[in-house]
């Protein structure tokens, strides 16, 4: 257990020592709060009482998506990999540190946007705090097993950005977090359910616990979890 | 001396391809043993096999000791500093790391250096240090000194020979002839996917024989002959240059080196 946690502080700190991480989880989020968080709540006074979500959701999604797909890349895209297996380190090492790391940055850039929005935008505070933070923190999770896949299937940096863009970009503008999903034509209604940014901010604002929202983000975690170990397995010799 | 190492009729194939034809060999304990080959022989193939880092189609591999690996193309973390990826790798392994040996790689040096920043030199210490984090007793160097200048592969060799003294095997995969003269007990050449020749460098050099060129350059220019026996060749011939009243400038004679024996096995000649 001790090699494990020291893997997680190094990756803790590794990922501190990189300027992307950096930029993808804290700074592009926190200014596109500081931005859209004025326009949203000048333009629509009531969307005070959803900023705190929807500017998380987008937050998470791009941490997860743009953030995590490249550090995995370079573990399992070029030699990185073998140093792992040459030296008794088992191959889902890379895989879990990087998302365990991932997953309390953008844990703790959630507790940021939730602090500043209503000192700086007068931002509504969720009613059940409990239930948000649960909500993220499962959302955190669906979002990073999604970047995850990208991460260890793609096994070029310039391609991976691609992808990553391409389920982001559908994933921000379905979800609901900029305008509501029923003002959407049906079939961009229907295209916003298979990302988990939806899922996550209709969990998120809530407040209660629904199956029926939780549900489909177990299902697409437990299927990229799957995908996962197949694609681990095919990189073990 | 007893086998570390023992590989019977090794066969891998990367789809139409074949690369090991059933390769046998052995390597003993506590000696340095170099798998030699042109680019591209499957030197490290045959490691990556013997490793368990590559499946192969056929034949056996059995490996007498803990092994530690030092690749030919390996990378860390950009921003991983040296001392943080050997803390990792030794406590995953449940070992500790040996400070004298990272002294001695040189490591306390570059510590506050992230890998990114180090030199070709300096990585190819780290990988060794990390090679040597799980206390092996069968060390797998591939091609461990290219890339490296002379005081890199000096230093480099240094440490090769040292871990040898205190008892580890060393396999190395090398296409440098001189370097495996300098540090190898035995050497294997692989050619066409099978071992050409096993044996010591002496023994190589042995296959050289007698054979030599003489070149004898005159004022009329210059003439090579070939000689099974340089002794009883060269004074029949020098009285012949007498005889025609040619005056000789010079002489060469040329056994050729185990690089040029190394080559012609290697390339199957």
């Amino acid at each position: 257990m001790g090699a494990f946690f020291y893997g997680v502080s190094l990756q803790w700190k590794l990922d501190i020592r990189s300027k992307t991480l950096l930029i993808t989880c804290y700074l592009v989020p926190l200014l596109f709060f500081a931005i859209m968080g004025g326009i949203f709540t000048s333009v629509m006074p009531e969307t005070r009482d959803t900023l705190i979500s929807s500017m998380t959701v987008f937050g998470v999604t791009m941490g997860a998506l743009i953030g995590l797909p490249p550090s995995l890349v370079e573990i399992y895209g070029g030699d990185m990999k073998k140093i792992y297996q040459a030296n008794g380190v088992p191959l889902s090492l890379g895989l879990v540190l990087a998302n365990l790391s991932a997953y309390l940055h953008l844990f703790l850039m959630s507790i940021i946007l939730s602090v500043a929005a209503p000192l700086v935008f007068h931002a509504e505070m969720p009613e059940n705090m409990g239930m948000y933070f649960i909500s993220l923190g499962i959302f955190i999770a669906v979002s990073l097993s999604v970047a995850s896949v990208i991460g260890l299937a793609v096994k070029d940096q310039a391609k991976t950005a691609m992808f990553s863009i391409l389920i982001f970009l559908p994933s921000v503008l379905l979800s609901g977090i900029m305008f509501p999903m029923e003002l959407l034509p049906k079939a961009f209604e229907a295209a916003g359910k298979i990302f988990p940014a939806s899922w996550g901010y209709r969990m998120m604002t809530e407040q209660v616990f629904l199956l029926e929202s939780f549900l489909p983000l177990l299902l697409m975690f437990v299927l990229a979890v799957v995908i996962c170990r197949i694609l681990l397995r095919r990189m073990d010799p | 001396m007893s086998d570390a190492i023992k590989i019977s009729n090794l066969k891998k194939s990367y789809g139409t391809h074949l690369v090991l034809d059933g390769l046998n060999f052995c390597v003993r304990q506590g000696e340095i043993f170099a798998l030699l080959g042109v680019n591209g022989a499957g030197k490290t193939t045959t490691l990556e096999c013997i490793e368990g880092l590559r499946t192969y189609d056929d034949g056996n591999i059995a490996v007498y000791g803990k092994m530690g690996i030092q690749l030919q193309s390996s990378s860390l973390p950009e921003r991983i500093k040296p001392l943080e990826a050997v803390k990792l790798f030794a406590k995953w392994n449940g070992t500790s790391p040996d400070k004298v040996m990272l002294s001695n790689l040189g490591i306390y040096e570059i510590a506050n250096k992230q890998y990114r920043q180090l030199s070709t030199g300096q990585k190819r210490r780290l990988h060794l240090a990390l090679a040597l984090t799980r206390n092996p007793d069968i060390l797998f160097l591939d091609e461990p000194t290219a890339g490296l200048d002379v005081e890199g592969r000096l230093f480099l060799h240094e440490q090769i020979r040292r871990l040898k003294a205190i008892g580890k095997t060393i396999v190395l995969a090398s296409h440098d002839m001189a370097e495996v003269e300098d540090l190898c007990d035995r050497i294997a050449i692989i050619s066409d996917g099978r071992i050409a020749f096993a044996g010591t460098v002496k023994q190589l050099g042995q296959t050289i024989g007698e054979r030599c060129t003489i070149t004898i350059q005159t004022e009329h220019g210059m003439e090579t002959y070939e000689s099974e026996n340089i002794g009883e060749s060269l004074l029949p011939l020098l009285l012949q240059y007498k005889q025609n009243g040619e005056v000789i400038l010079d002489i060469q004679t040329d056994r050729g080196s185990l690089e040029q024996r190394f080559l012609k096995i290697a390339k199957g000649e």
